[in-house]
């Protein structure tokens, strides 16, 4: 039995009101200074880690740009978001996405896009990219890149879905090809034929991971340097480099995208390749799992450098 | 042929531990067995989830233990699959299925303490919000006072729970090697979350303010609010009361 209220006296409350003290602490905002965008070639950037966010604002790594997921930055508020904007006073960012499963035929989730819009205002990236993927179907997500089948159906839907957020963005996003471990038997074309007809279809760029190429030459029995020659040169506007596992299966040897190693020496053969097909195109070394020092992105995005023969003088 | 809804929908169900044999014909398997490359994808799958079960829930693994905790993971996974493209989400119905699995038995702090551990999650990411307005409120007529309505800072949540878990929750971090045996009964925390300039902090509320608090936080208008506290505590003071939750930020707005 719950014992009567008492009732407030209403002295009571204007007294407490009154009695709080009166200094009210202004707000403060302040707006950082925009870092001016890079033209023309620029350093080789680094997958921006959680992990390596303060020794970044106070070291100032001597690379050109860096990425940051997307969904990671989502937040309303908190460390993280604050933390970007430090970042990209001193640097271009390019804006990369792993959670909006493009190639699912659930509907584009209407709110994710809504929060990678807000993230594209605020922080004005140089590039916009998302995947060659999917990974929902009815409402349950996978959190993985799916490889889709190289179909007219899945094409056409592809490039609708393209379209959608290029629309809502106002800008033309770039499409990233994903390492895989099967293939359709009713895929009609190659992976980089699907690319290539994408990228015609709606207007979109290619965000070519060179790992993701080997590792999927590797474990479907293709000729890596194909897909290079096969893809449109001019619609390359960014490449990703990164390191792979190699597993077994019974007796088979299968290649699996961890994106936690440093780059092996074929994909870095394949990369010089790409620089002498494609030209100074932006590239990044990613590093998703088992983050080591920023020292060690660092030294792999120098060793970038080198194989694209970017001048040292070259300003980040 | 099969069509791409079709195709997905198979793909999915496989991945979440249904039959393959739907999928069987569609999947070149040269080399190595269809079903194993099924088994890549699930295997990425339920690692992912369980890495950032992890991450969001800590103590509840370092509690029941990595042979449980692994049980545990793919129980609720099966039950709660992701729902998102932002993996952070998936721990949200997490309390609620640990208070369905443990209510009625000797561990059913476990819920209480994955509230606690989900509430932090929630204050590091949540909105930040302007400081109050104090001096505007100077303005206000005094019979006015009782009418007036607050809003919970964004980052603050308030978690009843029927035990020690600040304690509970302190005794499990990474820091302490082997964590003191507790009392079961010794508390019941009723917890502020906020997020202060660095970090999260919990501060245990006497009955009082936490009644007073929450009611502010279920936007029930002053007078409401203390009347809420007095029925708790009869000794409750709302003048410090006020001027306390003013000083950790965990007020914001006031309107009538």
């Amino acid at each position: 039995m719950r014992a009567a209220c008492r009732r407030h006296a209403d002295t009571q409350v204007s007294e407490a009101v009154s009695d709080l003290s009166l200094d009210a602490t202004p707000l403060s905002s302040c707006r950082e200074e925009r870092a001016a965008s890079c033209s023309g070639r620029v350093r080789t950037g680094i997958g921006l880690r959680a992990q390596h966010h303060a020794q970044i604002v106070a070291q100032r790594p001597a690379i050109g740009w860096l990425e940051a997921h997307s969904e990671n930055y989502f937040a309303h508020g908190g460390s993280q978001r604050e933390s970007l904007r430090k970042i990209r006073a001193q640097y271009p960012l390019s804006l990369h996405g792993v959670g909006l499963s493009l190639g699912s035929i659930d509907p584009l989730d209407r709110q994710h896009l809504r929060e990678l819009e807000r993230l594209v205002h605020e922080f004005d990236p140089m590039l916009v990219s998302e995947h060659l993927s999917w990974g929902s179907i009815g409402g349950r997500f996978v959190n993985d890149l799916l490889p889709l089948p190289y179909t007219e159906e899945a094409l056409q839907h592809m490039a609708e879905r393209v379209g959608q957020v290029q629309d809502v963005l106002g800008r033309q996003i770039l499409i990233e090809n994903v390492s895989s471990y099967l293939q359709f038997t009713c895929s009609q074309m190659t992976e980089w034929e699907f690319l290539t007809a994408l990228v015609r279809e709606s207007g979109c760029a290619i965000l070519l991971d060179v790992n993701n190429i080997y590792v999927s030459a590797m474990n479907h029995g293709f000729h890596a340097p194909t897909y290079l020659q096969a893809v449109p040169a001019a619609a390359v506007r960014e490449i990703h480099l990164a390191g792979h596992a190699v597993n077994r299966v019974g007796p088979r040897e299968i290649r699996i995208d961890t994106h936690g190693e440093p780059v092996c020496q074929a994909v870095w053969e394949l990369y010089a390749q790409a620089v002498e097909r494609f030209g100074p195109v932006p590239t990044l070394i990613e590093w998703d799992t088992d983050i080591p020092a920023l020292d060690v992105l660092v030294g792999e995005a120098h060793e970038a450098d080198r194989v694209a023969q970017v001048p040292r003088a070259v300003a980040a | 042929m099969l069509s791409l809804p079709e195709l997905q929908f198979r793909f999915v169900a496989a991945l979440y531990g249904g039959s393959y044999d739907s999928l069987a014909q569609w999947i070149d398997d040269d080399g190595i067995d269809g079903e194993a490359r099924i088994g890549i994808y699930r295997n990425n799958m339920r690692e992912a989830f369980a890495k950032t079960l992890a991450l969001e829930f800590p103590v509840i693994e370092r509690l029941v233990g990595s042979d449980y905790w692994r049980q545990l993971v793919r129980e609720f996974q099966a039950n709660h699959p992701s729902r998102s493209g932002n993996l952070h989400h998936i721990g949200a119905p997490f309390a609620a299925f640990l208070r369905r699995l443990f209510g009625a038995t000797p561990y059913a702090y476990l819920a209480d303490v994955a509230e606690l551990e989900w509430a932090y999650q929630e204050a590091l990411v949540a909105a930040d919000a302007p400081a109050l307005d104090v001096g505007a409120l100077q303005s206000v007529a005094p019979e006015q006072c009782a009418k007036l309505v607050f809003a919970l800072h964004p980052a603050c949540r308030l978690v009843p729970t029927g035990y020690p878990v600040i304690r509970i929750w302190r005794a499990n971090q990474p820091d302490v090697p082997v964590p003191e045996t507790l009392d079961l009964r010794s508390g019941a925390d009723l917890i502020l979350v906020r997020r202060a300039a660095a970090s999260i902090e919990f501060i245990a509320l006497l009955p009082g303010q936490f009644a007073f608090l929450q009611a502010l936080s279920r936007s029930a208008p002053l007078g409401e609010a203390l009347d809420a506290a007095l029925a708790v505590d009869d000794a409750f003071d709302a003048a410090q009361a006020l001027r306390r939750f003013v000083a950790l930020g965990a007020l914001t707005g006031a309107s009538i």
